[in-house]
């Protein structure tokens, strides 16, 4: 393979003919599979001319379960914990897109109740996986307290997630036809406290992290992504919004109740740094999404009224014939699920369109040309969870 | 799926690619999807089609999947169109009957998207991707034999050394398994036939 980064005619060997041979030489590197800046066991093969990248080959499969096969053998109430362990920072997100689909082929009507609470705790799970975006990437980037601070917030919704469901992680809380467990009002209330806490705090992080001279230097007008690499390569999410297109399935094709809320689209531009496209705006998207998501909290907690939390549905689940594709918008951009079923108890074919899986492939396109350190920083912005790449 | 005229759609693209037999697979049932079936020797000119055409343009790919329907095999690609007026979405079928060498044309060069995505329905299914830049396989390791998701796979005994599925780590009687013996010799006496 020729390196398409041209950087000139070579020097003439002076000293060591052999020595001056090797510089010109593209040198291999790996990063990864255990390595901080890739977030769990990516590996990524980078060919190096001194400092800069000439090719960065992303190999994936380190986490690869193959849960697709695992679902066809389960029936549809067993595959939701199995869809937890995608993206194991959202898994309130990736459950309630599966039982979506699952549920729009049933026909179930879900309470009004059991929809808010699952507008609340998938924004909740939201801001949790953002705080964790936030407390890494400055990691990455040299920063180690704001990832105490991030925790910190994050701990307070984890809390909350365990006294509902039991678990911290993966939750298995949304069910077939509504939510395992009711919120209390008590728990409500400390819901309401934690928004004004998160205000003030994402101020804080704001002037700690994303006004920081450093900062901005590091991440401004580095791995620009252009909106028409963005749709060629089929990025969604952060990555779509931090390049200027003001697209939200919350708003643009409304699931659920979300319809009834009011709320904005926070997307990239260069009015404050850097340009649209770019490490910070997409960092800074996040952010305001955070903003974006406690607003939703507000309403949701005004809007709540007391009734079920479970539909009725029967106790052995069989989807009629035929198949269903949603999509659903998560933290990390959007989750496809693909559900064919042939009438029977188990799925006949679950395919799951993972953003970060399309997220990784954009690398191999916005790698050349950079430093090895604002590779890193790329990655970072593009928030990759290896559950979700490697299924 | 939403803001596409299905019949409209297949007889535009049988205007506009010949020989390209699409299809609408309709149901009855509201709550399930439609989707378009086309020949699986047209697949580059019908997805050129989509992506280039004024009417009903389609300018992302989100994802390209195979489903092993044991007598055949299809491969669904679902492409999008993200727009803020008229969003919209497609399942676009084809089937392949050949289950020793499967093979249809890349759509790469459209699509840098479906790169990762093509090696990965090849890495499932078999199916092979004319013209792919980089056909190597991508979840699972480069030597790894079979393709996981046909329905009737079975696990290599050993890889590198290693036991796969060891005897005394197993419970048989799991009905995970049941079900799976069930799979594969239904589609074993569907070879035979």
């Amino acid at each position: 393979m020729q390196s398409k980064w041209d950087i000139g005619e070579p020097e003439k060997p002076t000293i060591n003919s052999e020595t001056e041979q090797l510089k010109s030489d593209l040198l291999t590197l790996n990063m990864g599979p255990q390595h901080p800046a890739t977030h769990g066991v990516l590996r990524l093969e980078i060919w190096t001319d001194s400092e800069i990248v000439a090719h960065a080959i992303p190999h994936l499969g380190y986490l690869h379960r193959c849960m697709e096969k695992h679902a066809e053998n389960l029936d549809y109430r067993g595959v939701i914990p199995f869809v937890d362990r995608l993206d194991y920072l959202a898994a309130m997100n990736m459950e309630w897109t599966y039982v979506a689909a699952v549920e729009k082929m049933l026909g179930t009507e879900v309470p009004r109740r059991a929809e808010l609470i699952r507008i609340l705790v998938a924004e909740l799970n939201r801001i949790a996986s953002h705080m964790m975006a936030f407390g890494t990437y400055a990691i990455d980037l040299g920063a180690f307290t704001p990832f105490l601070y991030a925790f910190d917030e994050r701990e307070k919704i984890l809390r909350l997630f365990e006294e509902v469901s039991g678990a911290r992680l993966l939750y298995n809380y949304i069910w077939i036809g509504g939510v395992w467990n009711d919120w209390t009002d008590e728990q409500l209330e400390r819901v309401a406290n934690f928004c004004d806490v998160m205000e003030e705090e994402i101020k804080k992080y704001n002037e700690l992290v994303s006004m920081n001279k450093i900062f901005i230097e590091r991440t401004a007008n580095v791995g620009v992504v252009s909106i028409e690499d963005c749709f060629a390569y089929g990025a969604t999410g952060p990555i779509l919004r931090g390049s200027g297109m003001k697209w939200d399935l919350r708003k643009n094709m409304p699931y659920g109740l979300y319809s009834e809320f009011d709320f904005d689209i926070p997307v990239g531009s260069s009015e404050v740094a850097g340009q649209a496209g770019d490490c910070w705006n997409r960092y800074m998207v996040r952010m305001n999404e955070v903003n974006e998501s406690v607003k939703i909290i507000r309403q949701v907690i005004q809007k709540m009224e007391p009734g079920p939390v479970m539909g009725k549905v029967s106790k052995i689940i069989k989807l009629p014939k035929g198949e269903v594709y949603v999509r659903h918008e998560c933290p990390r951009g959007e989750l496809g699920v693909h559900l064919i079923s042939d009438g029977g108890k188990t799925p006949y074919r679950l395919k799951v369109k993972s953003p970060c899986f399309t997220h990784v492939s954009m690398l191999p396109h916005i790698a050349p040309g950079q430093m090895i350190a604002d590779l890193v920083a790329t990655v970072g912005s593009i928030d990759i969870v290896l559950g979700e790449v490697d299924r | 799926m939403l803001n596409v005229d299905f019949n409209k759609l297949a007889e535009l693209i049988n205007q506009n690619v010949s020989g390209a037999n699409a299809t609408v697979n309709t149901t009855e049932d509201a709550k399930t999807d439609s989707s378009i079936s086309v020949e699986a020797s047209k697949i580059f000119s019908v997805v050129e089609f989509l992506k280039t055409n004024k009417e009903m343009p389609f300018n992302a790919l989100q994802a390209v999947s195979g489903v092993d329907y044991v007598e055949w095999m299809e491969v669904c690609y679902i492409m999008a169109h993200f727009d803020l007026t008229t969003p919209r979405e497609l399942i676009l079928k084809v089937k392949v009957t050949d289950r020793v060498s499967p093979a249809v044309d890349s759509v790469v060069s459209l699509y840098p998207a479906a790169n990762f995505q093509e090696r990965e329905c090849y890495d499932m299914f078999g199916i092979k991707f004319n013209n792919h830049p980089d056909p190597r396989r991508i979840l699972c390791p480069d030597d790894w034999e079979g393709f996981p998701l046909r329905k009737d796979y079975v696990a290599q005994k050993v890889y590198n050394g290693m036991e796969v599925f060891p005897d005394h780590k197993m419970n048989y009687d799991d009905r995970e398994f049941i079900v799976r013996q069930d799979m594969i010799k239904k589609a074993q006496t569907q070879a035979a036939n």
